[in-house]
Order: structure tokens, then C-alpha cells, then sequence
């Protein structure tokens, strides 16, 4: 007995090092995924734990695709609230490097933040480029002291 | 079927005595012994390089010298940088081995700190009771394994201050805690008693939020973010070592910035 | 190997005994440094990946050393110590055999010039390969000092507390990191060409693997004379 406790520790170690090998997923969800099908934007927000963010401090951030690569798609140019009094974030989209962009009304619930940055979950880039052209009219700029809550992700890999 | 790790020949317990398991380190005994599992694992097992698992092992032994090294570079006395309170990020960037949906909040009204292991006071402890020890604030830089970093404000009592109320043998290798989803982790006496080890119970002057680890979290100025475990529900004062989520899958134990 | 092909005309030959253009422990060295230096390039580019400073741009896991993250990292943690200890005796063998001063110096910027201008009109045909030429010089010295860096950068990073008053001078924790990366690219921009022109020119190849033609003690003359026959 006294022999094969020492041996089978060491199995243990071995054991151990090859099964650290075999994992290959770092986590269970990965990070920025859309709504489920059926699921509104506000009851995903809410899903997302949602912070208390300052409007001011939101301007200016990169909006990333929520993958490996960290795709930019833009950046955020300014807040408003349509008709209906839904905050949308007007991001400065496509282009590149920042030239030839054009805004767009991205509804806040269909993004999150991530750190100093922000990310749109709920659109592809491909269902992006079709929203129009964003037109002021009819919306009413978010004071940049004003607090909203916006949803949270973990990194995307 | 004959496993391809047992020896042909079975070598003599007391070399085997000798050579206890990998999963050790710490202190600056770690630095040898790291440096000789190699050259016994090689030895003993009979692993040989050409088996990727063999050369897995190799890289987890070079990892566990590391540490020692990494323990014999660590300062008790150097501080982190610290920032201004207009620079801290709010809200904070959110990680765990999971999305934010996942997240279980805890009720701070019923949460209790379980207290085990070398420690005179083995009772658990309330939200009140660790918000009457006195309270320690910062503003660091979290620095993540994956390379980001941003800068924080924690507050909470130092986690020296709280060893100390519960008698806990300060000569002790390793602080080990348990958390509400599942987390476990562990660090090393020396950091635990660094001043800028925290069990923080808010954020930027608020209390701490459910994603962020509500009602504490440890907070470490000195150690790479995934070594600051949140939703902390027991904490562990022992000699054996307790390892930690990361740690088996093959990161660095002792992560320190 | 014939004595007269390392002389120009009216120059004494090349003595038979005499130290290789690349001794033993120089080879040793070199492939050495080529196995950990890919370790660490393709390690860096796993751990890159998990979070990309150029966003929009990551490796592909064909590239990458490690299934995920935690395995480049253990690689890269681990080949750096075959860098450093394999680099310092590189460095301390290179001065204190005089080999640095005797192969990458003087340099002079019209030679530099000469050079590249002959390498881009195919000119590479190297006659005496115990001699650096001003463009192999000058990509030799800012290899070395690359790697060098990448030491320096990379330690900030990895300690960016007990090393803090290092970082504050690099520019800042995510500063270095932008360093560390800048670097990589350097040092696998030199790769490209080196590699290339080695296999373009093999006898370089196989020099460094069997030594190469040997070489006086001072090689002042010979390198005189190799120039004015490169000035062609």
C-alpha cells in the first residue's frame, strides 16, 4: 500500500497534465452573445445586469463587434432619445479608420459596455449596413450628465 | 489496457518519498523543487518529450519554478501606483468564466464568511460585522491575464486587518477562499498581508454590484485580476496547497503583477 | 576550400589555420536562439490574441503556440528563459571574443546605401561570406537590439509593479505592451529577410551549420579588399 500511494501520485500529476491538454473552452458562454430569438431588447438588458453609466462618459468610446478580433465598428457620436423616448446611441459607423463613416441610431439595449468600450450584441455588421442614415429630426439630444443604465458583457474570444 | 504513464520499473519508494506531487510551490523552496520535477518527472515516469502530454508537464514544472521566482521578486513593501478618483472607471469592465447572465447575486442580508482552517476565531462573520473593521481605500490598476487594464476604487477593510481579528497564523503558506459561483482561489501569505489587499465591500464610494461581487470581493494591487475572486463565502487559513479555477487549467498560481 | 579565392590580387593568401567564420559554440547559439525565438514569436501571438492591441487584426490559431491562452502563455514563460540565459552568453561571447567590433563594425551609410542599392538589382552574390557586408551589419546590430528590448518591454509587462519605475519610462502598463508587440514585428521583419537571403545565397546556410571558411586572426585587410571587389 505504502508503495503504490507515491505512484499513483505521480499518475495523478501526469493525469492531471494531460487533462489540463484536453480543455479547450475558457469558458461556457463566451462573452457578447445576441438575445435568444423571442427575446425583446429591454428584457435582454435587464438579463445583462444594467449599470449606471453617464451619458458624457459614453461619447467617444469605440463600439466593438463582440469577437476575438475586436472589429471596430465605430464610434459613439452622441445620444438621443426618438419619439417613443427610447434612447438610441448615434454611432459613427463603417468607414475606415474613422474616415468615411456615416451615423446611425443603434437602440442602447441592443448594446453593452465593455470596460472603456462599448459593444453592439444584438446586430451583425452585415444587418448594421442596412440601417438608414441617421436623421436628427424628431429626437432630442440626452444631456451628457443624464445617468442611464446599459447592459454589461464579459471580453468576447 | 496498460496505462502509457506507469513506469516499466517501478522505482523505490523512498526516491518516490522524495519527489511529492507537482502540485506544490510557493515560497523560495518552490524554486528548486520546480526545478527538479523536471528532471524527475522525466526520470520517474518515464515520459518522454516526444508525448505531447510530456512536454505539458515540462511546461506546467517551468510554470511552478516560476512562482517561485515570482515569489522571490515580490516586495512586501513596494506599493502599486495609485490614481486619482476622477480617473476610476464607472461602471467597472465585467469578466468571470461566464456572461453576465450567469451571474448569481447573493443576499447580503443572509450571507455569512465562513472562517476555517489555522485561525483562533472560527465563527462567521456578517456584512456588518466586516464593515465595522476599519475601512481602507485605493484607486489601482486591475491589469487582466488577457492584457487589458483599467483603473479602479475599491474600499474595504484590509484583509491583514481581518487575518488579525480572527487569529489566523500569519506564518502560515496560503490563504484560500470560496465563492459563490464556484471559484475557487488562493494566494500566498505575503500577499495576503500586502496593504493593498483588500476584501472589498464597494466601488467608487458605492456598495459593490451584483456583477462585481456583491457583498466582497477580493482586491489585490499586486496580483493579475483572475486572483481577485468575487461573492467571497469562506475563507481558509492552511498549509496545503488549495490551487484555484485558473490555475487548473493551466495558469500561473501566483500571477503576481 | 582554395586559399587564393578569399584574396584579391597582390594580397597575401588567407593562412590554412585560423578560427571558422562561425565557430562551435557560435552555431550552438544561433540555433538555439532560431528554436526560442519562434517559440516566443508564436507563443506572443496566443497571448496576443486574447486581447488584440490592433483591433480588427488577431493570428490565426494555425500561427499561434498553445491550444488557448494559458499554453502560450506557459510557452512563452518558458522559452524565455532559454532567451535570456542563451542571449547573455551570446552578448558576453561576442565582446569579449572582440567578435562584435570585428563583424558588425564600422558601418558607413554610403555602404549602406551601396548595398541595399545592389540587393535590389540581384547583385546578393556574396564572394566572401566571412565578411558582413553594410546592410547585414546594420540589420544584425538592430536585431540584437531587439531582442534586447523585447526583454526589457517584456518584463515591464510581466511585473508592472515590482517594476513600475520601469513602465512609468517605457510610457505606461498598455505603453510597453505596444513596445513589446512594435518589437516583435522588428525582430520578424529581420526574420524574413535573413531567412530569405540565406536561402538565397545557401553556402551562408551551411556555413552556419559546419562553420564556414576560416579566417585570420585580423580580417582588416581582406575586409578592405572584399569592399572594393563588392564596389562593382
Amino acid at each position: 500500500m505504502k508503495r503504490t500511494a507515491p505512484i499513483r501520485m505521480l499518475l495523478a500529476s501526469c493525469f492531471l497534465a494531460s487533462a489540463v491538454s484536453s480543455v479547450r473552452a475558457q469558458s461556457t458562454t463566451p462573452g457578447g452573445m445576441p438575445p435568444p430569438p423571442g427575446m425583446s431588447l429591454a428584457q435582454s438588458t435587464a438579463m445583462r445586469f444594467a449599470q449606471p453609466v453617464r451619458v458624457g462618459d459614453l461619447i467617444g468610446r469605440e463600439v466593438l463587434r463582440p469577437v476575438e478580433s475586436q472589429d471596430v465598428l465605430g464610434r459613439v457620436g452622441r445620444l438621443v432619445r426618438d419619439r417613443d423616448g427610447q434612447i438610441m446611441v448615434v454611432v459613427d459607423f463603417g468607414g475606415f479608420l474613422g474616415f468615411g463613416t456615416r451615423p446611425i441610431a443603434v437602440p442602447v439595449d441592443a448594446m453593452v459596455l465593455l470596460g472603456q468600450d462599448m459593444e453592439i450584441v444584438a446586430f451583425t455588421p452585415e444587418q448594421l449596413r442596412q440601417f438608414p442614415t441617421f436623421s436628427p429630426s424628431g429626437t432630442t439630444d440626452v444631456a451628457n450628465d443624464t445617468i442611464i443604465k446599459v447592459g454589461l458583457a464579459k471580453p468576447s474570444h | 489496457m496498460r496505462s502509457p504513464f506507469r513506469p516499466d520499473a517501478v522505482p523505490d519508494a523512498a526516491i518516490l518519498d522524495d519527489h511529492k506531487p507537482l502540485m506544490r510551490s510557493l515560497s523560495r523552496r518552490g524554486l528548486i523543487r520546480g526545478s527538479l520535477s523536471l528532471g524527475a518527472l522525466v526520470m520517474l515516469t518515464g515520459c518522454d518529450v516526444k508525448r505531447p502530454e510530456a512536454v505539458q508537464s515540462a511546461l506546467l514544472a517551468i510554470s511552478r519554478l516560476n512562482d517561485g521566482v515570482q515569489a522571490l521578486l515580490f516586495d512586501p513593501n513596494k506599493l502599486a501606483p495609485t490614481y486619482p478618483a476622477s480617473m476610476i472607471l464607472r461602471p467597472p469592465k465585467f469578466n468571470a468564466y461566464y456572461d453576465v447572465m450567469d451571474v448569481k447575486p447573493v443576499n447580503g442580508a443572509t450571507w455569512r464568511l465562513e472562517v476555517s482552517g489555522l485561525v483562533a476565531d472560527k465563527r462567521a462573520w456578517t456584512l456588518r460585522d466586516l464593515r465595522a473593521l476599519p475601512q481602507t481605500s485605493m484607486v489601482i490598476k486591475h491589469v487582466c491575464v488577457e492584457g487589458w487594464s483599467y483603473i479602479g476604487g475599491w474600499s474595504g477593510p484590509t484583509l491583514r486587518s481581518f487575518l488579525e481579528r480572527v487569529g489566523a497564523d500569519l506564518r502560515a503558506k496560503y490563504v484560500a477562499f470560496k465563492t459563490a459561483d464556484d471559484y475557487p482561489s488562493s494566494i500566498d501569505m505575503a500577499t495576503a498581508l500586502h496593504p493593498q489587499t483588500l476584501l472589498a465591500t464597494q466601488y467608487g464610494g458605492d456598495t459593490l454590484a451584483d456583477p462585481f461581487g456583491y457583498p466582497v470581493r477580493l482586491r489585490m494591487a499586486t496580483k493579475l485580476g483572475y486572483k481577485n475572486p468575487k461573492w467571497i463565502t469562506a475563507i481558509e487559513v492552511t498549509n496545503t496547497y488549495p490551487g484555484g479555477y485558473w490555475e487548473k487549467k493551466g495558469f500561473s498560481w501566483f500571477a503576481g503583477l | 576550400m582554395n586559399q587564393i579565392e578569399n584574396s584579391a590580387p597582390g594580397v597575401p593568401p588567407t593562412p590554412r589555420m585560423g578560427r571558422r567564420l562561425h565557430p562551435w559554440p557560435l552555431r550552438i547559439m544561433h540555433w538555439v536562439n532560431a528554436v526560442v525565438m519562434l517559440v516566443m514569436i508564436t507563443s506572443g501571438w496566443g497571448i496576443y490574441d486574447d486581447d488584440v492591441i490592433i483591433r480588427g487584426f488577431h493570428f490565426s490559431k494555425f500561427w499561434r503556440l498553445g491550444d488557448w491562452a494559458a499554453w502560450s502563455l506557459n510557452w512563452h514563460f518558458a522559452g524565455m528563459w532559454f532567451l535570456v540565459i542563451n542571449g547573455l552568453i551570446y552578448l558576453t561571447y561576442g565582446f569579449v571574443t572582440g567578435r562584435f567590433r570585428e563583424k558588425l563594425l564600422p558601418i558607413r551609410p554610403a555602404e549602406v546605401v551601396q548595398t541595399v542599392v545592389d540587393t535590389l538589382h540581384f547583385k546578393i552574390a556574396h564572394d566572401d561570406i566571412t565578411v558582413y557586408n553594410a546592410v547585414q551589419k546594420l540589420l544584425y546590430i538592430i536585431v540584437i537590439l531587439a531582442g534586447i528590448a523585447q526583454v526589457i518591454t517584456g518584463l515591464a509587462i510581466w511585473k508592472p509593479v515590482q517594476f513600475s519605475g520601469l513602465v512609468s519610462l517605457l510610457g505606461g502598463f498598455q505603453t510597453a505592451r505596444v513596445l513589446h508587440f512594435v518589437g516583435m514585428a522588428v525582430i520578424v521583419g529581420f526574420l524574413v529577410v535573413h531567412v530569405a537571403l540565406a536561402l538565397l545565397v545557401p553556402k551562408t546556410l551551411w556555413a552556419m551549420v559546419a562553420g564556414g571558411p576560416r579566417v585570420s586572426a585580423s580580417s582588416h585587410a581582406q575586409d578592405h579588399h572584399a569592399r572594393q571587389g563588392h564596389a562593382a
